[in-house]
């Protein structure tokens, strides 16, 4: 139909040459890929650096013997309790034992806050396993980890760039609506569309057309980025991967339509879609565990859309498994959000409807 | 100068009257606090923290089932809601009255895969047995295995494993005492420092509040002279200005009087809340704060200058402070410690003004030892804004083209 | 005098309430094919409204409309494809190019004019490639006509058109228009500028308060008004020995923001009877004019209020 394709060419047009735009669309998900990359890559919440000091005459060796046997430690001594304080200020190591022979002193750094409940559980743990091992004991119960998932999720940044592309999916499609029709409408570039024979069920589609290439395109380059600088393997599923990208993008176009409906003013649109945007990053699991939330906001995160994107993405890139059924269901609902969504938005937002 | 005070009264009381202004700096800042101690503060004092797990008890049926029975218990007692204060730290999953263990296994196995399940606690057939030899001491190095089942990577699912692992260390203690083997007051006393002058472990929201009241100074300075000032120059607001005898110098004078104004309402707003709502307690107010505070607000200013000076319009200077947004924020140490990082980056991080201010700023306030050396906290930031004033005084355009 | 053509659009009794505000109250009138038919008013009087309601993007309270033979309450899209409309509001997608937001309105259309074609009307030819975002406002304004050309519409309506802009612009745009009334084309057209329902249109109807007060051609209305001139000079103040020794001359004398105004039947004697005053009373006849009744003139006795405020 020539007013689609009119329409289309349009669309995609504008996008390219508005340098912004467009730079921002694609830049995005990638500076969060790098900084986290960077950042979090070098917080291997495995290891962690052990400074020690024994004082003249201290004996050392069960100290020594309890670090060396517990896996994800490294540790080195240091002569002078002065040398391990400036270690632990310039991030040399992460926690500092002292052993006089009488007492153990554990030396924390204050800044490391958000390490702070892992580090001091270590601490207990050391210390507990100093008093063992100088009764003469060994542990009597152990616990043996054994991973359950695919193998491929080797770290902590195979979880997140899926993660991140979702988030990516999120903004692009939530933004479409509340940012770049919602602006439309109020620089009433949408009016001299409206008042001709022009389908605004055919300029939306032309939107969610553009949309889905260029999100498609940003989530490969941004995994292609991942695997590329930081080593990370992927095993994607690319039929189920496509899906679901699309499935999520107009879905959240979806959502975008939503918020653009209720909140009347198109400019209050952009920031009510920000604050619930940053809300479900924040909420949905990607970056932090939710058990550490508080119930509520824990609960809040079961309903949130990304929870289940970052999920089904995880599942396609081969990070985590998931019944078929379960990733179909959740492609589904997203789906269902565009059909019911979208077309109310061409009846109330795109239609000259005005009092 | 009355037409300097006007100007800047005006422009800080049109800037109140606009929503995304009200928005971008005042919502957004305390939004953010509110966010980050809601999620974060909890994990501090390990409030909140609720985990499902799976616990199998495959040693039930032998003979002599205490030690299995008892690592049951722990789990059991720390299943039950609003044990001694705390909050419910786990919530089991364990098998049905007639149901096969093993099925059990595998199912829970499975649901943990599928990530319905932090961990799964597994106690082998044997288990007891096995601890009691152990105790006994009739073999070197025996020891009873827990399996302990859960998904590398998923860092909730990392969380559950390490409490499970400290709930066995306990248990094991527990084990050791009642045979008579472990001495009580035979154990070494641990105690904790802090290295620099912090007393104790610094708590969430006095690290979170300097950070987020230097993101709300940032957003002001990076979007709002790009924002306000090419908006301004665009629309050609500012030409009628400048046909009349008000100079661009005062200009500047007025508006960065009131972008200081509006970082002071911030300042005030973030303050109560964090005091008020989430007991924070450090100092804002002291001299040496005091002074970090300005001259991060008058860096940022002049940053968002600079940003102004190469934008060719409104809308390519936001776009410009959008992206430079992220990696300020994220590579200066605000919301999280920068190490580790590769040269590239750390060229970023040392070159990032906002580094310099966080790390003054801080430890003015003792919530944070310092790694930089004191004066650069200071020479640094003016550095930046002594390039932005070089910047700005050539590259600004003050009028639009014909 | 050739017979009245077909009528293209014929509205009657039309209404339209904003709660107590009767925006449009009950009008009707007519236009027929080949003619410029002008809606004159001051801002507020309803003519957007009006019109907004015959683009199709409003919906009148009651009242019928026949737009070319066919009736209906509300514009359908059948009708759609034989109009063009020019917003009185409104914009482009700035990164667009003039041939490339031509193109695009153009595929909204059954039928469709050559792009070429709608460049050429609307002067913009040598802007072809331009970014929507680097015109002046007139150009902006021309390409805004040629949308509303892209169908070659039968029917035209232009709210408001030179609003805002500067004379020369305003002129471009008059001479396009004449194009198009030469071409056959029906236009509707409203403004509160009276030059230009003189300059353009032969049937124009005077709107206030959302009722027609007037109808007919400029000439007509005028002269409905009176075989008087109206003679004008420019006076700061009048004493009122002066005035009374005018008006027992017989001239009827109306002082008004500095500018005096007088209705005079027979001008030769008035002139006479002027200029032997103000020798006497030693008044300095400053900027006088003489000129016949316009439009404003006759909004002005209609209404009691200037047509521009």
């Amino acid at each position: 139909m020539k007013q689609f394709a009119a329409l289309t060419r349009s669309e995609l047009t504008v996008f390219v040459r508005d340098r912004a735009t467009f730079l921002v669309t694609f830049l995005f998900p990638l500076v969060f890929i790098l900084i986290f990359g960077f950042i979090m890559g070098g917080e291997d919440v495995e290891r962690v650096a052990v400074g020690i000091h024994i004082a003249e005459g201290a004996d050392g060796e069960v100290l020594r013997e309890v670090l060396s046997q517990r896996t994800g430690l490294e540790h080195q001594t240091f002569a002078a309790y002065h040398d391990l304080e400036k270690a632990l200020q310039d991030r040399e190591v992460d926690l500092g034992i002292g052993w006089d022979g009488d007492e153990l002193s554990f030396l924390f750094d204050p800044a490391m806050v958000q390490r702070q409940g892992a580090l001091s559980q270590l601490a207990a743990g050391v210390a507990s396993d100093v008093n063992l091992r100088r009764q003469g004991l060994e542990e009597v119960l152990v616990a043996e980890r054994e991973h359950v998932g695919r193998a491929a999720a080797a770290n902590w940044f195979n979880m997140t760039v899926p993660a991140i592309i979702a988030f990516s999916i999120l903004s692009a499609g939530v933004f479409a609506v509340s940012g770049h029709i919602a602006a439309m409408k109020e620089r009433k570039i949408l009016d001299r569309l409206i008042v001709t024979p022009m389908r605004p069920l055919l300029f939306l589609l032309a939107v969610m057309t553009v949309r889905l290439i260029v999100v498609y395109i940003s989530t490969l380059i941004t995994l292609f980025t991942a695997m590329g600088v930081f080593n990370v393997t992927f095993e994607v599923d690319w039929f189920r991967y496509t899906l679901l990208v699309a499935a999520s993008t107009v879905g959240m176009m979806g959502f975008g339509a939503l918020i653009t409906l209720v909140v009347r003013r198109p400019s209050s649109a952009g920031n009510v879609a920000n604050v619930l945007v940053i809300v479900m990053m924040f909420l949905s699991g990607i970056f932090f565990p939710v058990e550490i939330m508080p119930p509520f906001l824990q609960a809040l995160s079961r309903v949130l859309p990304l929870t289940y994107m970052a999920a089904g993405l995880r599942h396609a890139t081969g990070v985590i498994d998931m019944t078929g059924l379960r990733f179909f269901a959740i492609t589904a609902a997203l789906a269902a959000l565009a059909l019911v969504l979208i077309p109310a938005l061409a009846r109330y937002v795109v239609r000259p409807e005005r009092r | 100068m009355t037409a300097v005070l006007r100007l800047s009264y005006l422009s800080l009381r049109t800037w109140l009257r606009e929503r995304i202004t009200l928005f971008w700096s005042l919502f957004f800042p305390v939004f953010v606090l509110v966010l980050l101690s809601a999620i974060f503060g909890g994990a501090d004092e390990e409030r909140y923290m609720r985990f499902h797990i799976g616990l199998v008890n495959l040693d039930r049926e032998a003979e002599h089932a205490d030690f299995s029975n008892m690592v049951e218990q722990a789990f059991a007692h720390l299943a039950e809601p609003k044990a001694e204060g705390r909050e419910q730290l786990f919530v089991l999953n364990t098998p049905g009255e007639e149901e096969d263990p093993e099925a059990f296994l595998d199912r829970t196995r499975e649901a943990l895969r599928q990530g319905h399940l932090a961990a799964v606690v597994v106690i082998p057939a044997g288990f007891s047995e096995t601890v009691g030899a152990a105790l006994h001491g009739t073999a070197a190095f025996l020891q009873a295995e827990v399996k302990l089942l859960y998904n590398h990577g998923d860092s909730g699912s990392e969380l559950a494993a390490s409490i499970v692992e400290q709930v066995l260390a306990d248990l094991n203690r527990q084990v050791l005492v009642q045979a008579n083997l472990y001495e009580r007051d035979q154990e070494v006393p641990a105690s904790s420092s802090w290295v620099g002058t912090a007393d104790g472990a610094v708590r969430y929201v006095d690290f979170l509040l300097p950070g987020v009241v230097l993101m709300a100074f940032l957003t002001n300075g990076l979007f709002g002279v790009p924002g306000s000032i090419l908006y301004a120059r665009d629309e050609r607001i500012l030409r009628r200005y400048w046909v009349t005898p008000f100079t661009v110098r005062k200009y500047l004078v007025a508006y960065s009087m009131a972008t200081l104004a509006m970082c002071a309402l911030q300042l005030a707003l973030l303050w109560a809340l964090g005091s008020g709502a989430f007991g924070a307690r450090v100092p804002l107010a002291a001299p040496l704060p005091g002074l970090y505070l300005l001259l991060s607000a008058v860096t940022f200013l002049a940053l968002g200058f600079i940003i102004a000076s190469l934008s060719k319009t409104a809308n390519a200077g936001m776009s410009i402070a959008n992206i430079l947004n992220m990696p300020m924020l994220f590579l200066s140490g605000i919301f999280f410690p920068v190490t580790g990082l590769p040269v590239a980056l750390q060229v970023i991080v040392y070159a990032n003004p906002v580094t310099y201010l966080v790390d003054g700023l801080r430890v003015s306030l003792d919530v944070g030892a310092g790694k930089l050396p004191p004066w650069s906290t200071v020479v640094v930031p003016l550095l930046w804004i002594a390039v932005a004033v070089a910047v700005a005084a050539r590259k600004l355009q003050w009028d639009v083209d014909q | 005098m050739s017979k009245p053509r077909e009528v293209l659009l014929r509205v009657t009794d039309l209404k339209k309430a904003y709660g107590h505000v009767q925006a449009v109250g009950g009008i009707s009138f007519q236009a027929h094919r080949g003619s410029v038919f002008t809606i004159l008013g001051p801002n507020g009087a309803g003519k957007t409204t009006t019109l907004e309601i015959l683009e199709g993007i409003r919906v009148a309270d009651s009242g019928e409309i026949e737009l070319f033979g066919e009736t209906a309450r509300r514009v359908t899209e059948q009708m759609k494809q034989r109009m063009g409309v020019l917003l009185q509001e409104g914009s482009f997608e700035p990164y667009l190019r003039v041939h490339e937001v031509l193109k695009l309105f153009s595929s909204f259309f059954d039928h469709a004019v050559p792009v070429d074609e709608v460049l050429e009307r609307v002067a913009l030819k040598d802007k072809a490639g331009a970014l929507v975002r680097t015109l002046s406002g007139g150009q902006k304004q021309r390409l805004a006509v040629g949308v509303a050309l892209v169908n070659d519409p039968e029917l035209v309506f232009l709210d408001e058109p030179t609003t805002g802009l500067d004379p020369q612009a305003r002129r471009n745009l008059w001479s396009i228009f004449q194009e198009l009334q030469e071409a056959d084309k029906t236009l509707i057209l409203t403004t509160h500028y009276m030059e230009e329902a003189e300059e353009l249109s032969n049937h124009v109807c005077i709107m206030d308060h959302g009722t027609i007060i007037a109808e007919g051609s400029a000439e007509e209305m005028a002269r409905g008004l009176g075989q008087d001139s109206i003679i004008e000079f420019e006076v700061p103040e009048l004493d009122s020995s002066a005035a009374s020794a005018l008006s027992a001359a017989g001239l009827a004398l109306e002082h008004d923001d500095g500018t005096a105004v007088l209705h005079a039947p027979e001008l030769t004697k008035a002139m006479a009877g002027l200029l032997s005053w103000a020798e006497k009373h030693d008044v300095p006849l400053t900027n006088l004019s003489v000129r016949q009744p316009n439009l404003e003139d006759v909004f002005l006795s209609l209404t009691g209020r200037r047509l521009r405020e």
